[in-house]
Order: C-alpha cells, then sequence, then structure tokens
C-alpha cells in the first residue's frame, strides 16, 4: 500500500486485449436495435410490426403488448412516507413519457439491419402536452392544463421531505445579515466514453448477461427477481467497462429487454450496444435543480440558519433501482456542507416531467448543494465586508468538533477541512491574485478573479449512512474471498468491479500487503456474479473502503491460517511467525521457515500432514460494512481570466488538497481527483443537455453536447492530507469529491473577478459576456 | 465488395458491405477489437487508427475506402514478441489511461504527433489531442505519458507504415 | 447508428463521376472525405441511393500559383493546406479545421460543397470571391464563391455536377479570427478578411445561412476608416439568430470583436 504500482489492468488496455462488451462476438450472436420514441409525451394509438416481423433478417421484433414484455416493469420501492412509486415500463406500454423512450425492439442479424427492421416498424402518436421543466409548471396554478406525466402523481411530485433541526426563524431574526439566492444547475450527464452495452444468452438453463453495468450483484438480484428466475440461475458479467461515473449503476429497461428477448430465443445470444444518441437520449441524466436559499449570518459571519428548498427534476421515471429521491435526499441531508450549523430546513423534492430519468452521476446533487453553499457563503462575505478566506475559516468544522452531527443527522468523522483550504491557499496565494486583480483593474486589462470551494465528500456509506431511501436493500457492506493455491499464489474473488478505477490492481495490492504476498503473485477476479460472492458494486465512493475493507479481512484471516499451520508443521511458536513476500518467517532468523507454497500444498494436496484441527484448504471469505461512512474533506481554488470583449474563461491555475486518509495508490488517487476535475470544469463550463418546449434533446449529439477536450482541462495541482478513517485500511473515498468543487470555484471566481453573483449555470462565454456588458 | 487490407503488416482480405464503416469491419470481421467506437459521428476519437502515415477516424471511413491501404491500429504497436512500444510503456507508467476505452485512439494520436513533433511542448500536446476525448483521467496524466515518452531516448517508430 | 444501403461505385475519371451522378437522377452524393457526409449518413439524416467515391481521381489533390491566385484541387486534404506555403490565409484558416484525424481527410471540395455555414473555408471562399471549377456532363463551368452558396447546406452546384478544383485570389494582406466553444469545433463566428488586388474584402462565418461579405465595412477599410469603425460596420450587416452556442446579439456583438482582431495587426488605426 501507498505505492504507484503497476496497474495489472494496463498491459492489456494499452495493447488492445481489454475485453469489453462489445467485443464480444459469440457464435450465433444477434443484434438488437431499439425504437425510440420521437415524442416528449403522447399517447400511443397503434404499433404496426408486421413489415418488420416480415424481413428475412429479422428474428424477432417486440413491443410493450409482447406478452413477455407486458407483466415486466420497474418499480423503484423507498419506504419513505411522502414516496409515490410508478412503474416504467420495459417497452411503452399505452403512452411514451420522453423522447427516447424504448418502444420497440428489434433482434435481426447484424446492427445493420436491426436498424433497418426498426425504421419498417410504424408508431402512430397522439401528442399529450408536455412538461420539460419540473418548476415551471410548479410555481403556476396547478393543476390545470397539464398532463400528469404519470396518474398516480397528479402534481408531477414524486417524493418531497423536509429536513429540519434547531430553530430556523429564530436563527433568522438573529442574523445582521440574510442572503436570499435562487440558484439554477443546468442538466448534464455523464457520458463515459464507452456507452452501455449488454449480451444476453439463455441457454435454456441459465442466463448470463454480460453487461458494462457498475453494479452486476445488484442487476443479476433485479433481473432474476423482474424474470422469476432462481438467483441461482443467473449469472452477470462485467468484464472491462470503459467508464461509468454513476450512468452504469442503474438497471435500465434495456438490460431487461436484452434478459427477456433472450429468454424467447433459447440459444441465441442477443447484443445490444447503445450509440452515443441513444446514450444521450436514453442513459440517465442529471444536475437540473433549482435552489432557493436564505442563509442568516452574524455579523461575525458566523452562519446562524439556513432555510432552502430544493427543486430536482427528475426526468419522466423514478431511476430504478435507487428512486427519484437520489437527487433530492443527497440535496437536503448535505446542503450544509463542511459548515457549522445549527438552525436549518431543507424542503426537497423530486419532481417528474417529460424529460430523460435522472440518476446517479459522480458525486450526485453535490456539485450543485456545494455551488449553492459556496454562493451564499460568498455573498455574505461581501455583505459584510470580510474576504472569502476568512468567512470560511469561521465556519468550517474543525477537528476539536469532530464527530460533528450535521443538522441533517449524518455523522462527520473528517473535520480537515481547515487544513485542506489553507493548504489550497498556499498554491493560490490569495494575496498576490488580490493585488493582480486591482493593478488590472487600473489598467484596464482582462479581469481575472478567484473562487474557493469547501466540500464533504460523504465515502463508503455503511448500513446506517446508507438508510435515507428507505429502499428495500441497504448498500452497507462488501464480500471478499482470498484463497492462496496450492502453487503458493492467491487468487481474489472481490465483489467490487471497475469501470477504470483500477480495482484490480488496488485490490491486490490490499491483499499482497496484508497476507505477506508479492504484488505480482496476486490475482483478482472482479465483476463475475459466479465468482464473487456478493457485491454492491461500484458508486458512492464505496470500494476502497468496503470492498477493500472486506479484501483486508479475508486476507488477515487467511495469513492467520498459514500462520498457524505453518507453526504446527514446523513446531513454531505461532506468535514469533510473520508471512512476508511470499515466506513463513521467524521474528529474528534470517532465513524463512518455509515458503507459503509449502504451506498451501499442506493444506490442499498432503491432507495426511494437517493437523487434526485443521479444515483442508487456505482460504477465507468476509463482509466488510463500515456502518456509518468516511467523510473526505477537501477544498479547491483557481484563478481565472476572463476576455472581456468575448466571455471567454481561461484557467490560470487550479490546486486541490483532499484528505484521502490512507491511500493506497497515490497514482490512482490523483487519477480519480484529476478526472473528478475534469468532469466538474466540463459541468459547469460546457456540459448543457436542452429540451425544446416540444421535450426533443436539441443537444443530441456530440456537436452541440460539449465534453471538455484536452485543451480545456489545465493542469491542475493536487496535494492531499491523510488523516486515516476509522476503517480497517484507514481509507477515505476519492471517486467522486473531486467533482464537487468545481461548479462552486468557477461560480465564484467568475463572480470574483466581475464583482457580480452567478446565478445560473454553466458558465457560456454568451452568458459571461451578457454579465459583462 | 471484396476489400483488401494491410493491417498492422498482415494482408487481410474481406468481403463487406460498402456501407459499413472501417472501425465495423476491424473490429466484427477482422476480430481487432482494439478500437473502439465511441460516439460514431467522429467526435470522440476513440476509434481512431493510422492509414497511410495519417491519423484517421475509422467511424468516419467505410471499409471500402480503405481498399488496399496500409493500417495500423492499437494491435499493432507492441513487438511481435509482446515487447511494448515505448509510447506504451509511458502510459502505463504515467498512469496515462483509468477505462482504456479511449487509449487505443489516444496512444495513435500520440504517436503520429512525436512522428512529426518529437519534442512538443504540453500546450501543443493538448491541443494535438484534442480531438480524442477521455472521460476519466482529465488529461493531465496522458499529456504526462506523451511528454514522458517524447523525451526518452529511443525511437518512437510508428509500426507497420513501411513501404515494403 | 448504422448507415442505411447504398450502392457505392469508385470511378478513376471525372467522366465516370458525371455519368455515375447523371444516371442516379439526383440520388446519389459524393463521397470525398466524409468527414461531414458520414456523420449524416450514419445518422440516417442523409439516405443517397448511391455514394460515387471520388478519393481515386488522379491529379485532384494539387495546389499550385496561377494568376495571382492559388488553384486549390477538389482533394486537396486540409492537412495539406495547413502545411503548404503558397497561401498563408488558407493555411491559418485551415488550423481551425477540426482535428488532426478530420483534416487528413476532409477535402477542399468536400467543405464547399456541404456548405456549412459555420465552416472555415467558404467564409475563405466568400472572403477571397474564389472560383470554384465545376465540371459537368455537358459543359465546365466556374462559379464565383458569391454565387456558389446559395444556402445553409445549399450551393449552386447541379446533381450531376462536381467541383474540381477552387481559385483562392492571392491576398496581399489578410487576417483571420475564429471563436469556437472547443479548440476544433465550428465556429461560433468566424471572420476572415483579406486584401486582394488593392481592394478589402471581409466575411462573416456562422451569422446566416451562407457566409456573409461585409460592404460597408470593407468600404470603409479601402478608405482608411478606423479599425472600431470598421469592426462596427461589420457587425452591423449581420442579423445573426440564436442556436444553443449563443444568442443572436452575442453572435453580432462577437462578429465586432472578430473582425477587428483578424484586422489587428494589418496597421490599421
Amino acid at each position: 500500500m501507498g505505492r504507484t504500482v503497476r496497474r495489472k489492468e494496463d498491459a492489456r488496455l494499452v495493447t488492445g486485449r481489454g475485453r469489453f462488451v462489445s467485443d464480444l462476438n459469440l457464435a450465433g450472436m444477434k443484434h438488437v436495435a431499439f425504437l425510440r420514441s420521437t415524442y416528449g409525451h403522447a399517447r400511443i394509438t397503434s404499433i404496426s410490426i408486421e413489415e418488420a416481423e416480415s424481413a428475412p433478417y429479422v428474428q424477432g421484433v417486440f413491443t410493450g403488448e409482447h406478452p413477455a414484455f407486458a407483466g415486466v416493469a420497474l418499480r423503484a420501492r423507498s419506504g419513505l412516507e411522502t414516496y409515490v412509486e410508478t412503474a416504467q415500463p420495459i417497452l411503452a406500454q399505452d403512452k411514451v413519457r420522453f423522447a427516447g423512450e424504448a418502444v420497440a425492439a428489434v433482434v435481426a442479424d447484424d446492427r445493420y439491419l436491426a436498424e433497418d427492421a426498426a425504421e419498417l416498424v410504424v408508431v402512430d402518436y397522439d401528442p399529450l402536452p408536455t412538461t420539460v421543466s419540473a418548476w415551471a409548471a410548479q410555481d403556476a396554478p396547478w393543476p390545470g392544463h397539464m398532463t400528469p406525466v404519470h396518474a398516480e402523481a397528479p402534481d408531477n411530485v414524486l417524493l418531497r421531505r423536509t429536513f429540519q433541526a434547531g430553530d430556523v426563524e429564530a436563527g433568522l431574526v438573529a442574523a445582521t445579515v440574510v442572503v436570499e439566492q435562487e440558484l439554477f444547475t443546468n442538466r448534464h450527464a455523464a457520458n463515459p466514453i464507452e456507452c452501455r452495452a449488454g449480451v444476453a444468452w439463455w441457454d435454456g438453463d441459465r442466463l448470463t448477461f454480460w453487461s458494462g453495468t457498475q453494479v452486476p450483484h445488484l442487476l443479476r438480484n433485479c433481473i432474476a427477481d423482474l424474470l422469476g428466475l432462481r438467483e441461482g440461475s443467473v449469472r452477470v458479467v462485467a468484464p472491462d467497462v470503459g467508464g461509468g461515473f454513476g450512468v452504469k449503476a442503474v438497471v435500465y429497461p434495456e438490460d431487461v429487454a436484452l434478459c427477456l428477448i433472450a429468454l424467447r430465443l433459447p440459444g441465441i445470444p442477443v447484443k445490444w450496444v447503445e450509440d452515443r444518441v441513444e446514450h444521450l437520449q436514453a442513459a440517465t441524466h442529471a444536475r437540473e435543480h433549482r435552489y432557493r436559499l436564505r442563509a442568516g449570518f452574524s455579523d461575525g459571519g458566523q452562519l446562524l440558519a439556513l432555510d432552502a428548498d430544493v427543486t430536482c427534476n427528475v426526468g419522466a421515471y423514478s431511476v430504478y433501482p435507487w428512486t427519484a429521491g437520489i437527487e433530492p435526499l443527497m440535496a437536503g441531508g448535505l446542503l450544509s456542507g463542511p459548515y457549522r450549523l445549527g438552525n436549518y430546513r431543507c424542503s426537497v423534492r423530486g419532481v417528474v416531467s417529460n424529460t430523460t430519468p435522472s440518476g446517479p452521476y459522480r458525486g450526485v446533487a453535490r456539485p450543485a448543494t456545494v455551488f449553492a453553499m459556496e454562493s451564499v457563503l460568498d455573498e455574505a462575505a461581501r455583505l459584510l465586508g470580510i474576504s472569502s478566506v476568512e468567512i470560511r475559516r469561521r465556519n468550517l468544522i474543525g477537528p476539536d468538533d469532530i464527530p460533528y452531527r450535521m443538522p441533517s443527522g449524518l455523522v462527520d468523522d473528517s473535520g480537515w477541512y481547515g487544513e485542506c483550504l489553507e493548504r489550497v491557499l498556499e498554491q493560490i496565494a490569495p494575496s498576490e491574485v488580490k493585488a493582480e486583480q486591482e493593478r488590472r483593474r487600473t489598467s484596464g486589462e482582462n479581469p481575472i478573479g478567484l473562487g474557493i470551494a469547501c466540500y464533504n465528500e460523504l465515502t463508503g456509506l455503511g448500513r446506517a449512512a446508507s438508510a435515507g431511501p428507505r429502499m428495500p436493500f441497504r448498500t452497507g457492506h462488501e464480500a471478499c474471498t482470498v484463497r492462496v493455491n496450492p502453487d503458493g499464489c492467491v487468487t481474489v474473488l472481490s465483489g467490487v468491479c471497475s469501470q477504470g478505477q483500477a480495482l484490480e490492481t488496488t485490490m491486490a495490492q490490499v491483499v499482497s500487503d496484508a497476507l505477506g504476498v508479492d504484488y505480482d503473485d496476486v490475482d483478482v477476479r472482479i465483476g463475475d456474479t459466479a465468482e464473487s460472492l456478493w457485491g454492491f458494486g461500484a458508486f458512492s465512493s464505496r470500494q476502497g473502503i468496503i470492498g477493500g475493507g472486506a479484501a483486508h479481512e479475508a486476507a488477515i484471516v487467511v495469513r492467520q491460517k498459514v500462520i498457524d499451520l505453518a507453526a504446527e508443521l514446523f513446531e513454531a511458536n505461532p506468535d514469533d511467525l510473520r508471512v512476508e513476500a511470499g515466506e513463513v518467517r521467524v521474528a529474528g532468523q534470517e532465513t524463512p521457515l518455509c515458503r507459503l507454497e509449502e504451506v498451501a500444498r499442506v493444506a490442499y494436496l498432503e491432507s495426511h500432514r494437517l493437523p487434526e484441527s485443521f479444515e483442508p484448504g487456505l482460504e477465507a471469505t468476509r463482509f466488510y460494512d463500515p456502518i456509518r461512512g468516511a467523510f473526505a474533506a477537501g477544498a479547491q481554488a483557481a484563478v481565472i481570466e476572463i476576455d472581456r470583449a468575448t466571455g471567454e474563461i481561461d484557467i490560470l491555475k487550479w490546486a486541490c488538497v483532499e484528505d484521502t486518509g490512507t491511500v493506497i495508490n497515490p497514482g490512482v488517487v490523483q487519477g480519480q481527483v484529476a478526472g473528478a476535475i475534469a468532469q466538474g470544469i466540463g459541468g459547469s463550463l460546457l456540459e448543457k443537455l436542452e429540451y425544446d418546449d416540444a421535450g426533443n434533446l436539441i443537444t443530441g449529439t456530440l456537436m452541440d453536447y460539449l465534453m471538455p477536450s484536452s485543451a480545456d482541462v489545465p493542469d491542475i495541482s493536487i496535494g492531499h492530507v491523510s488523516h486515516p478513517a476509522n476503517n480497517p485500511l484507514g481509507v477515505r473515498g476519492v471517486g467522486e469529491g473531486g467533482t464537487l468543487g468545481p461548479y462552486a470555484v468557477l461560480a465564484g471566481a467568475v463572480g470574483d473577478a466581475l464583482g457580480v453573483r452567478i446565478d445560473h449555470l454553466p458558465l457560456t462565454p454568451n452568458d459571461i459576456w451578457s454579465v459583462l456588458k | 465488395m471484396r476489400v483488401e487490407l494491410t493491417v498492422n503488416g498482415g494482408l487481410m482480405t474481406v468481403d463487406v458491405e460498402a456501407r459499413r464503416t472501417l472501425v465495423d469491419v476491424l473490429r466484427d470481421d477482422l476480430n481487432l477489437t482494439g478500437t473502439h467506437a465511441g460516439c460514431e459521428h467522429g467526435v470522440c476519437g476513440a476509434c481512431t487508427v493510422i492509414i497511410e502515415g495519417e491519423v484517421v477516424r475509422a467511424c468516419l471511413m467505410f471499409a471500402v475506402q480503405a481498399d488496399g491501404a496500409r493500417i495500423t491500429t492499437v494491435e499493432g504497436l507492441a513487438g511481435d514478441d509482446g515487447t511494448m512500444h515505448p509510447l506504451q510503456e509511458a502510459f502505463c507508467a504515467h498512469s496515462g489511461l483509468q477505462c482504456g476505452f479511449c487509449t487505443p485512439g489516444m496512444l495513435l494520436s500520440a504517436l503520429v504527433l512525436l512522428g512529426r513533433e518529437r519534442h512538443p511542448s504540453r500546450e501543443r500536446i493538448r491541443e494535438e489531442l484534442s480531438g480524442n476525448l477521455c472521460r476519466c483521467t482529465g488529461y493531465m496524466a496522458i499529456v504526462d505519458a506523451v511528454e514522458a515518452a517524447s523525451r526518452g531516448p529511443g525511437d518512437l517508430p510508428v509500426p507497420h507504415q513501411q513501404s515494403t | 447508428m448504422k448507415p442505411a444501403p447504398f450502392e457505392y461505385v469508385r470511378p478513376d475519371s471525372i467522366a465516370e463521376v458525371l455519368d455515375h451522378l447523371a444516371s442516379a437522377e439526383g440520388a446519389a452524393k459524393i463521397l470525398a472525405g466524409g468527414q461531414s457526409l458520414i456523420p449524416l449518413l450514419s445518422l440516417r439524416l442523409a439516405r443517397p441511393e448511391m455514394l460515387v467515391d471520388v478519393n481515386r481521381i488522379p491529379n485532384l489533390s494539387t495546389i499550385r500559383a496561377s494568376n495571382g491566385a492559388v488553384r486549390v484541387g477538389a482533394l486537396v486534404r486540409h492537412s495539406q493546406l495547413v502545411s503548404q506555403d503558397q497561401h498563408p490565409l488558407l493555411a491559418a484558416a485551415a488550423r481551425w479545421i477540426g482535428h488532426a484525424a478530420i483534416r487528413t481527410r476532409g477535402t477542399v471540395g468536400g467543405s464547399l460543397a456541404h456548405a456549412d455555414p459555420a465552416a472555415e473555408l467558404p467564409v475563405v471562399a466568400v472572403t477571397l470571391d474564389a472560383t470554384v471549377h465545376i465540371a459537368g456532363r455537358s459543359a465546365e463551368r466556374s462559379s464565383p464563391a458569391s454565387q456558389f452558396f446559395i444556402g445553409s447546406l445549399e450551393t449552386n452546384l447541379a446533381d450531376d455536377e462536381m467541383i474540381t478544383a477552387v481559385d483562392f485570389p492571392w491576398p496581399a494582406r489578410w487576417g483571420f479570427a475564429e471563436l469556437a466553444r472547443r479548440h476544433g469545433d465550428f465556429g461560433v463566428v468566424t471572420v476572415a478578411a483579406a486584401e486582394v488586388a488593392g481592394r478589402w474584402r471581409v466575411a462573416v462565418g456562422g451569422v446566416g445561412p451562407t457566409p456573409l461579405r461585409c460592404p460597408a465595412a470593407e468600404h470603409l477599410l479601402d478608405q482608411g476608416a478606423r479599425l472600431s469603425e470598421v469592426a462596427a460596420a461589420a457587425a452591423a450587416a449581420v442579423e445573426p439568430s440564436s442556436d444553443v452556442h449563443g444568442s443572436g446579439e452575442y453572435k453580432r456583438a462577437m462578429t465586432e470583436v472578430l473582425t477587428a482582431r483578424a484586422l489587428a495587426g494589418q496597421g490599421l488605426a
């Protein structure tokens, strides 16, 4: 641990030998294309499939009326009292609720032919009034002229909840200044370079589903349940996956459709590779929120009360299995961030609309909540005449406050926010920025600005921390099996899965250290439900903590078995024995007692040498659940220059410092933080999914949906503080934290440069130019 | 239509429909799945290959158009004995990849750049690789890797593009 | 995202191309670099019955000076434009086209025939009032760029004609400026200016269905007016509409900014 070892994944990935789902080419395989709705909201009056069905290259055409599909629907469940449960059909039934919703599926000899056949399916629609905005209709008199997206929710609200602590009104009355803001964040999406993909194959007995999923075990559980199969008859395999960032942590209608089709076509593997246009239309979106805030501060800048109203556009369906609560509940739970606050009221709601469903995307809601919170602090600082740095210093939760119970009830175990902030400021030198800013103001040169964000990232949620959405499952644990093979090499069967985070590498590092074997002798197998016992998967920055914890615990048990067996075999005192680099050693002696493989050989092949109390074999399986989780502190700051004429932003300097706890692999951690910041920069400056009033996505290709390129993301200074967390490895999650800062940083920096308040994102040159005018 | 392609030094003959893009023929007909399709409309760069010494998006070319051409894909970068190309080594050594989906295109774009400009600045690397989107790394480590390769001692050949 | 079926032909001569185009009666498309056409095919937004691949026709890939102009063959790739030194404005503009892997395939003829109002080469062609040489079955003709572009993605090319070469007049002085959301994107606004045979010409891309000449700005330039006046005149000449990358008002303002930037360093006041 703590070393940047050569990643186990790299050799195959740089030579073109990676194995992604889209690479699968099985004998007899057929190809699926989906026909998708061209309307945002419409009743389906008829679907004619005869012509497509009769094409010689077509094996099947399926619609929502097909008996295989008619009885199946996705129903994301929550025990929250205000939650309105709704159904998402696998293929549209009766009506379509967003443009891009799958209406029919066609199976053909190849993808070209499948798309040809899909064009032969004729759907007649009767358009319905379309709701695109989550707040326009909510603010207007309701109900009335609009047609609800789901009959079960006549006001389009699927969920509401109020988080409350202390006495907000009293806090606001006591305040010297009250900041009022209304802020909007932009709908955008993860857009991994590999879109979704699946291959389903029913051999008459068992269903195998290769899927580019972040949640193979959960997917298996859902598929078995939805299809009425025994869980043991379903195998989900997630091989190499080309990025996920949350969008692949959802169980999609297309996943279920492929499996249903496979059941209908025994022996024929069916493959669907999502194309980018489908991805932009039908893979989950995120982050379209509105924040209405009132925050009271004392004359010293102390945050006294926060009153918030948060609306999230959750799209057309309650995302399965996470529910429409995923963004609103996260927003309400984490809005106050790393700041001390006693008086809090936050009403959140998830509103459906005729747009693509919203789902988990790296940082879930917090890029927006951090933007909201930091905007409030910047404005308060301005009103009170104190610096934006100072107001943060005065409110940040410190080490002495730990454990700190946030007003939403979550318990912060970090407290190292101040340290992160100060370290970032060392890189940025605010006083020099200030001086340069003044100089430019006088000289008339392009303005520069400084933006700062402090954030707390709740990572590795255990069963207590993941209770919020009241889903019928709790995502607290992971399992890991560590097995020493007869040759002394180690196989790790881990429940984690990887979309680029190098889990094969980091789990091997954990086991290598805990067991005492060479990194090169550890082989990690992940992503296959037939191999590992259980894992919830990759989300909430959880796998290092939870999967790593399980791997560590299992390896420790195996190490003890090795020591106990070696002690018996060589008549040594187990307390004196250590396992190092694949050898069992006696403390203080230069020559090793034996090699690990000698012990392993006895355990498997020479049972006659096994002491009586010993079970053959040399492996252990352990579950780990941290119960709560680990907060990871972080701070970012940047200096930007604005082209006064065009409104373009040039990032001059960017620094980030996060408390990553114990670092397993510095290269991997650095990469997670850098990649997360780049996505945040994209979301702040470039990326926006836009609909017209009829519910058509008008940013439907990568010509219009702009992701940052190498020319848009600067070099970033990334630093760490390492305060071990209370889990077996002392690690804190790092997958998402970097994404939380850029929205606030860039909005703050533009605000600082121009002396304005930024109330919506992204910060396009056009918008900045409008402000400049 | 019958098409002859010299891919990574090997002559291959395939019979393909005219509408099949080069990326699909490489992947599906020739089983060279290292070349990836990320957007199929010429924006993301994941399908980048080298044809006659130049970088080309394999989703913006029909296989029939490549008839008779010399093509290098990511599978052709390492030596016959499996020895990695110095650029591949650099990507591994500098965390220049995460999920690896954009990596083949990124490697080939970078290789042609380094063939033209042996010591490009970071700025130039960023500019020239801007047609290859990566969603994982934030690019910094990729620029590190390309910069390191440009400073390495050895040659940075573009394999399988020499006239025979 | 797979193209619909089409017939593919790969003639060796211009005459054969024209025969194919004629026999297809409007249902054929010329495939040159394919960098704009193939995405449209893959999205099934274009579905020609026949593609006529002109890439192997000889003698269409040369760049040579002729009579105060530079004649550029229709199959000259953008990457060739970047590396040539006979026409600096073309080289400067071509650098802004897409990314390396687009420039190696995209052709001059293809870019003009596609007639994307935001593309770089049409703006340069209109600025210089380039002459587009066109082969047809009955006769060859040439069209001044000012008449060649008739609408967004529309030219005066008939269904059975093809571009063979383009004469770009050589400018004594020139400037080029583009504002794009990202490196390599189509310009939100693009401005090219050139002094040819003692007269200034200015055209703006991205602000209308075709690149737009700005006579008032040109006149002011010829009069030796101040740069700020020229830029304001250019902006006054355009009425851009709004889209996801910018409002009409913004594009008009950027026309002014970019005109000034294109002409900066030309020794104007």
